[in-house]
């Protein structure tokens, strides 16, 4: 067998998984080839130019902690930026920013570039090279041949993409770029569970033609909360996204044309996200709704491009047009890309470890859409870990596995590879049981020193990471030593505010618990020291601290009650696939946690108690025989 | 441990009885049967009985004609093939049959090892199989109703409305929080306080059940005590309507503690019949003494006997006061006499109920039982109530209403969702505890067909 030219580790595509796999190998000191169909759409934004959200904002944090590059990039190139649920809890706080989707490559690219051992590769993959249930290596198409021991598959909708637009059907990995389907049946061949997914993208806007007045401003924060630990500000201009709406005559358009759609006329075989639903989805499931909300978002500043955000469409193109001309505001409105569904293969994600390493190839990793996510972060963080772990892989180390009560990313990944996919898993933070620990803003101390510890965290970084740890416990502390008793002159002015009597003397960790003390107030209340050293950041970290600390311990109290039966000991290798009436998710559940005694196990998270059940009676049958 | 056994046995209680019967499940079921009737053509069709004659493996003589039912799977109490062979209840011959069918391949069913079968074949849920067991254990009527009310699934149907009651308002905050963004209904966390008090009201109300239901189930603990010779043990006989107490003139006879189980009110009652209290040297005597006292800690009620017919004594002033902390009825014995006072100082004595009885004949026994239970049946409890019976029950939905109630109470200090949401998700899973469990699916499920979100 003759190789082109040897690597570590080679990922297949340089989408937002491919790019954080390739960077995070790159960086741990393994040689690293990106291979991608086209190296001018390195970090493309196939659909929605914007990162974060609620829940995905937490991962791209996560990611930046543990040392991914997602969360700099868009620092960087992100033109408006916005934290959510400011009036909320910072548990549920999240940024969202919408990017410069040409910029976002262009930085994305210059990063990967300036990164030691990562080599950029354009070709096509046509097929696994590998040897005795191990990967070898990969073919292009061009019949080169490229070595490494690890391989990182990150195709995102490339792999057998089928592209919907009304009734016409072109086989396409996303618009204008062609589809991977040798890769596909390749991974077929080796026997890999394959199913069908659907996404849906609506159509872009030439923004000259559009009526701006007619919609809603919506416009950056005054002070954009950046996603990465190591940004001090974002000094690039800010731009407004616009909020609009349909009407009942482009509803009524869109029902008489419903068997267009090649989601109703039974066309697409795949199955799409609840919660990005087409237009047509939208008008059908909720026919009382009088007006859909949409969002104007423009691509960047140095085009005319704008993206009609809520509009996703795989209606024939020509009835794109006419609608958009139904939608107020948009009447002389240009489509200059149509929306389109794309269908596209992924592999069940029960084949993965924890580690995202599949169980049917050793030193094969896979990472983002195809396996069955959606979303750019959803995939980065995968990427991420994939990435750390081939490379773990190649220097035979010891492989990184994330948990779920320290990470969104841990809660992703345990979700992916113990239940499946129905449908693309999309981020919530209601699928972390342990989300008031889980927040924005303790990424860096959950996942830095992992971070740091593996290699990917700098030392820059980590001197950042230990300079704001030192503040925030400094805080901490003063926030309980710092009294303010009624002869002192800032009580009355306190108490004003507040508007009622304090107590002979009161903290001011307790005072900040009213919810008439904003951060900045107790900001100046802090002794003067201290307000030269930190920074507001530190101090809403601090009081975030204090606030969920009840909550958390009374919550880890209820999950920690005590059974009876929780000292019966597992035995090590106690078979739990003799345990009849016990699902297979469960099975694995409990193969994979390797729990020591009873107690432990009735802890795993998704066990029914069924299982449980189950579970003590076959350790009592164990024990009698 | 090879789980696709098959599984054997008695499933009659032990000893001599007219009919024994012997349970066998699993997949070899019929074929470990054919062994045993040496037929190996034995078809029968599902749920009819069929009489066969049960044959000894080592010589072929028959055992005993039986009547044998095959209950084909899934349609079984185990959801495996069953078999049911049922033979003159002679210890000897069940042995026997249970050892023949061991030695055909069969294995010793553990304890409940039935009921798990059903419960992993999906035939009962959680609170169905615990039903089972209670029905076992039932030692009324109003209990074997209660289990069989449980066992029918009426536990889960009740509280499914709680569940579907508490998603629905997680539903709306929860979208809130998630879909800042999504154009969502205004107000859709109107009235919430509301209804999550009256669902922690719910929750608490069929909690409170348990008061009835603890006793259906456990019974009540009453203990007879008074000073010797005042007529105790034959007003335990009484109430037990059959001589178990030694009853001479001699105070002190009784020497230990009794206990027996009747029945007031479908209500179990224990009642603990004691040695006379007496400052006495003799050992036995005092050992008796200090069971008494702990008979008088552990009872529910303490029934005092005072003798109607003579003055208040000092000892019987002591029993009083030995009693006190307890709740107290007094039963004033032996109204047949001439010289029964019904107008006692004890009359006035602070809202404990006196009642005149009289061991000997009988009068005012039944007055005795009432006043028994007056305090503990209180509200409209009869049969036809469903009540809780189980202590983990109890403790799992009380749990789920102090979580409601923390969540109202988080909601009134205006805190942000995630602090109220995080107590309704632990009563979701307290709940769940009792039938099954709630997962962020579910929850997901409901939001989007609630909700038109996505951009």
């Amino acid at each position: 067998m003759s190789f082109d030219e040897v690597f570590d580790v080679i990922v297949i595509g340089a989408g937002h998984a491919g790019c954080e796999a390739a960077s995070a190998a790159a960086r741990l000191g393994s040689q690293t080839a990106l291979v991608t169909l086209s190296l001018d759409m390195i970090g493309q934004m196939s659909c929605n130019p914007a990162v974060g959200g609620i829940a995905k904002g937490h991962l791209v944090r996560e990611i930046d902690a543990l040392g991914g590059i997602m969360g700099r990039v868009i620092d960087r190139t992100g033109i408006q930026f916005r934290l959510l649920n400011r009036s909320r809890g910072p548990a549920v706080q999240s940024p969202r920013a919408q990017a410069d989707r040409s910029l976002y490559r262009t930085e994305m690219r210059l990063m990967l570039e300036a990164t030691p051992n990562l080599h950029l590769r354009q070709g096509l993959v046509i097929d696994l090279i590998t040897e005795g249930g191990h990967i070898r290596g990969v073919e292009l198409q061009d019949t080169r041949r490229l070595r490494a021991d690890a391989v990182v598959i990150a195709t995102g909708t490339f792999l057998n993409g089928l592209i919907h637009t009304g009734k016409r059907t072109y086989k396409a990995g996303r618009a204008g770029e062609p589809a991977s389907t040798e890769l596909a049946e390749s991974l077929k061949r080796l026997g890999f569970p394959v199913g069908r997914l659907k996404t849906g993208t609506p159509p872009r806007l030439d923004g000259r033609t559009i009526d701006w007045d007619v919609f809603e401003p919506q416009p950056a924060d005054q002070r954009p909360v950046p996603f990465s630990f190591s940004t001090d500000d974002i000094p690039q201009p800010q731009i407004t996204c616009y909020i609009g709406y349909t009407t009942e005559n482009v509803h009524d358009t869109i029902r008489a044309n419903i068997h267009e759609s090649p989601l109703y006329s039974g066309q697409i075989k795949g199955v799409g996200p609840r919660y990005c639903p087409s237009i047509e989805d939208k008008v059908v499931k909720f026919p009382d709704k009088t007006r859909h909300q949409l969002f104007l978002e423009p691509e960047g500043h140095n085009t005319y491009e704008v993206y009609l955000n809520g509009f996703s469409t795989s209606l024939p193109s020509e009835l794109q047009q006419e609608l958009v001309h139904k939608i107020p505001g948009l009447d002389e409105a240009k489509i200059i890309r149509p929306g389109y569904a794309i269908e596209y293969d992924f592999v069940d994600p029960r084949e993965l470890t924890p580690f995202l390493q599949t169980t049917r190839l050793k030193g094969l990793f896979l990472a983002g859409q195809i396996n069955g996510t959606t979303g750019y972060e959803e995939a980065a963080c995968q990427g991420l870990i994939a990435g750390i772990n081939a490379s773990m892989y190649v220097q035979e180390r010891e492989f990184l596995r994330l948990k779920r009560d320290n990470s969104y990313i841990g809660v992703l990944i345990d979700d992916l590879i113990s239940q499946g996919v129905d449908e693309p898993y999309r981020m919530f933070t209601s699928r972390a049981e342990h989300r008031l620990s889980l927040r924005y803003d303790t990424a860096d101390s959950r996942l830095s020193p992992i971070g740091r510890e593996i290699g990917l965290v700098g030392d820059s970084e980590w001197e950042r990471f230990n300079t704001r740890r030192q503040h925030i416990s400094n805080i901490r502390a003063t926030l309980e030593t710092t009294r303010f008793k009624r002869s002192d002159s800032e009580y009355q002015d306190i108490a004003r505010l507040v508007g009622r009597d304090l107590g002979d003397s009161i903290s001011l960790g307790q005072l900040s618990f009213y919810p008439q003390i904003s951060a900045s107030t107790v900001f100046k209340l802090l002794p003067a020291s201290l307000k030269e050293s930190s920074t507001l950041a530190e101090l809403e970290t601090a009081l975030a601290d204090l606030l969920y600390h009840g909550y958390i311990k009374n919550q880890l109290q209820s999950y920690e009650r005590v059974n009876s039966h929780d000292a019966v000991t597992i035995p090590s290798r106690f078979n739990y696939r003799n345990i009849k009436g016990l699902s297979n998710e469960m099975v694995e559940r409990l193969e994979r946690n390797q729990p020591e005694s009873f107690g432990q196990a009735r802890k795993i998270p998704g066990l029914t108690p069924a299982a449980i059940s189950l579970l003590l009676f076959s350790l009592r049958v164990h024990k009698t025989q | 441990m090879e789980v696709s056994d098959a599984i054997v046995a008695l499933s009659t209680p032990p000893g001599r009885s007219g009919i024994g019967l012997i349970r066998l499940s699993g997949a070899r079921s019929l074929e470990l049967v054919r062994n045993l009737l040496k037929d190996s053509d034995f078809s029968p069709e599902p749920r009819r009985a069929t009489l066969k004659a049960l044959r000894d493996p080592r010589d072929g003589q028959v055992l005993d004609q039986s009547l044998v039912t095959y209950f084909k799977a899934p349609f079984s109490f185990t959801g495996e093939d069953v078999v049911e062979i049922s033979c003159h209840g002679s210890p000897p011959l069940l042995l026997g049959v249970v050892d023949a069918l061991l030695f055909y391949g069969a294995r010793t069913a553990l304890p409940g090892e039935f009921t798990m079968r059903a419960l992993s074949n999906g035939r009962l849920n959680l609170a169905q199989a615990e039903a089972v067991r209670d029905m076992i254990e039932a030692q009324t009527h109003a209990a074997v109703r209660q289990a069989a009310r449980q066992l029918g699934g009426e536990l889960s149907s009740r509280l499914q409305p709680l569940k579907d009651s508490l998603i629905e308002i997680i539903v709306p905050l929860e979208s809130s929080l998630e879909f800042v963004e999504d154009d969502l209904p205004e107000d859709i966390t109107r009235d919430v306080a509301l209804k999550l008090s009256r669902l922690a009201a719910r929750a608490q109300e069929l909690a409170d059940t348990f008061d009835h239901g603890r006793l259906l189930k456990e019974g009540l603990r009453v203990t007879l005590v008074g000073r010797p010779n005042v007529g105790k043990s034959s007003l335990f006989n009484k109430l037990l309507l059959s001589e178990r107490a030694i009853v001479t003139d001699i105070p002190g006879t009784t020497r230990d503690t009794l206990n027996e189980v009747i029945n007031i009110q479908n209500v179990p009652v224990l009642i603990t019949d004691t040695a006379g209290v007496r400052a006495s040297a003799d050992a036995i005597e005092q050992l008796g003494i200090e069971r008494t006292r702990r008979a008088v800690v552990d009872a529910d009620l303490v029934l005092v006997v005072i003798d109607g017919s003579q003055p208040l004594t000092e000892e019987d002033r002591q029993v009083l006061d030995e009693a006190a902390n307890n709740r107290l009825v007094i039963a004033l014995n032996k109204s047949d006499l001439e010289s029964f006072r019904s107008d006692s100082p004890l009359q006035k004595a602070n809202g404990v109920k006196v009642v005149p009885v009289s061991a000997k004949t009988g009068t005012g026994l039944d007055s005795l039982r009432a006043a028994i239970m007056e305090p503990f049946s209180s509200g409209d409890f009869h049969e036809s109530s469903f009540v809780i019976t189980s202590a983990r029950h109890y403790d799992l939905l009380r749990r789920t209403a102090d979580s409601i109630n923390s969540a109202g109470h988080s909601l009134s200090k205006r805190s942000s969702e995630e602090i109220i949401l995080a107590d309704l998700y632990n009563a979701l899973r307290f709940l769940g505890e009792i039938t099954g469990e709630t997962t962020p699916e579910d929850v997901l499920t409901e939001i989007f067909s609630t909700f038109c979100i996505g951009k």
